[in-house]
């Protein structure tokens, strides 16, 4: 499986799809978050491996 | 996907842009952008002496890191609001961007709040009975009057904020909703001098929140990323959603909805209402402009509050 973690959630998605689509999977905007593995940025179009862990960083902040 | 200037893996893809950057080219690609909107809405020169407003959030540490890259005289301004949230946000914010100042070798005014006028922004909030229960309208009146006054009082020519474009459209988005001519007469990347008031600037104003993100976690600046406690359910932030969106279906809204409403502005959109002008008097305590004789909001609020402190 692969773990997408957001802040203090965690959610995982099936191996093989891209990041565009486990975002969608998720209901997560990919607007809204810049994605990391491993310490480096991934792009929607990533290929999400069996065993990712994948840390999504909100981009949103208010005031 | 590739980076588009090398070919190499690309790390960022702009979609408003058709443009996809490895994080070298990103890196060098955003203070690139920045020096052209500083140009094209001339906010300053390499003479001026300008003062970054940090918060230890993303976008104003990166603008800092920026101007001082592209070789601009630029010192920064925090401001201690006094607010924990259990996390101890305020703290965390000033050891964040002191640091940064401190690593660059950079200068850093502070201006703790509660040490400054008695009392913390969540206090002031409280005895003020300003903002219904939340404190940001003080937060805001208290950080828009200490900067411009550190900025007169210290010599400098130019305030510059981090508002980025996600921000800006917000803003736009909220004064549109209620069509609210004043405030969409005032708002662009440059708002005027005038007196008792210095000249602001919003140099990353054409740049999307996620790009801001994007270049602190490449060029590794440790920024807060632990939301204002005050903010959560906000309606900036419910904008912002609903922008992004309209966003993620159509590319590149966002920026033409900002970029049209400049255009839009700069052809006279919204002069004609325009011509009826508040005339502005200087506050009696403070020397800032105000729209009333007498103390300005930011005088009258501080006044309540020692007055409450005083008679119990």
């Amino acid at each position: 499986m692969v773990k997408l973690i957001l802040r203090d959630k965690e959610y995982q998605v099936k191996p093989g799809m891209t990041l565009l689509s486990a975002l969608e999977k998720i209901d997560i905007l990919p607007e809204a978050v810049i994605a990391t593995r491993e310490g480096e940025m991934i792009l929607e179009d990533e290929i999400l491996k069996d065993g990712d862990v994948v840390k999504l960083v909100a981009v949103i902040s208010g005031g | 996907m590739k980076c588009k200037k090398c070919g190499s893996k690309a790390v960022v893809n702009m979609r408003q842009h058709k443009l996809a950057l490895c994080k070298e080219d990103y890196l060098e690609w955003v203070p690139e952008q920045a020096e052209r909107f500083i140009k094209k809405y001339r906010m300053f020169s390499h003479a001026d002496k300008i003062l970054v407003a940090v918060s230890g959030g993303k976008d104003s540490l990166s603008l800092w890191e920026i101007l001082v890259r592209l070789g601009y005289q630029a010192d920064g301004l925090y401001i201690g609001l006094g607010i924990d949230g259990g996390f101890g946000y305020s703290s965390e914010s000033h050891r964040l961007a002191a640091r940064f100042a401190e690593e660059r070798g950079l200068t850093l005014h502070i201006v703790d709040v509660e040490a400054e006028y008695g009392e913390s922004i969540p206090v002031i909030s409280e005895i003020s009975q300003r903002g219904r229960g939340k404190p940001c309208a003080v937060c805001g009146l208290t950080k828009r009057h200490v900067m411009n006054r550190i900025a007169r009082d210290r010599g400098y020519d130019v305030l510059a904020t981090g508002h980025n474009l996600d921000d800006e459209a917000a803003v736009l988005f909220g004064n549109t909703l209620r069509w609210s001519g004043e405030f969409l007469r005032r708002q662009g990347p440059v708002l005027a001098e005038m007196p008792g008031m210095a000249r602001k600037v919003k140099p990353l104003c054409r740049f999307y929140e996620r790009e801001m993100t994007a270049y602190a976690l490449l060029r590794g600046i440790e920024y807060i990323y632990e939301e204002c406690p005050f903010a959560e359910g906000s309606t900036s932030i419910y904008y912002k959603e609903v922008l992004n969106k309209l966003e993620n279906n159509r590319p590149g809204a966002k920026l033409t909805f900002y970029l049209s409403f400049l255009e839009a502005r700069e052809r006279g959109l919204f002069t004609e209402a325009g011509e009826v002008r508040q005339e502005l008097h200087p506050c009696t305590n403070c020397g800032q402009p105000t729209t009333a004789p007498g103390l300005c909001s930011f005088c009258r609020m501080i006044d309540k509050v020692h007055g409450e402190i005083e008679i119990p």
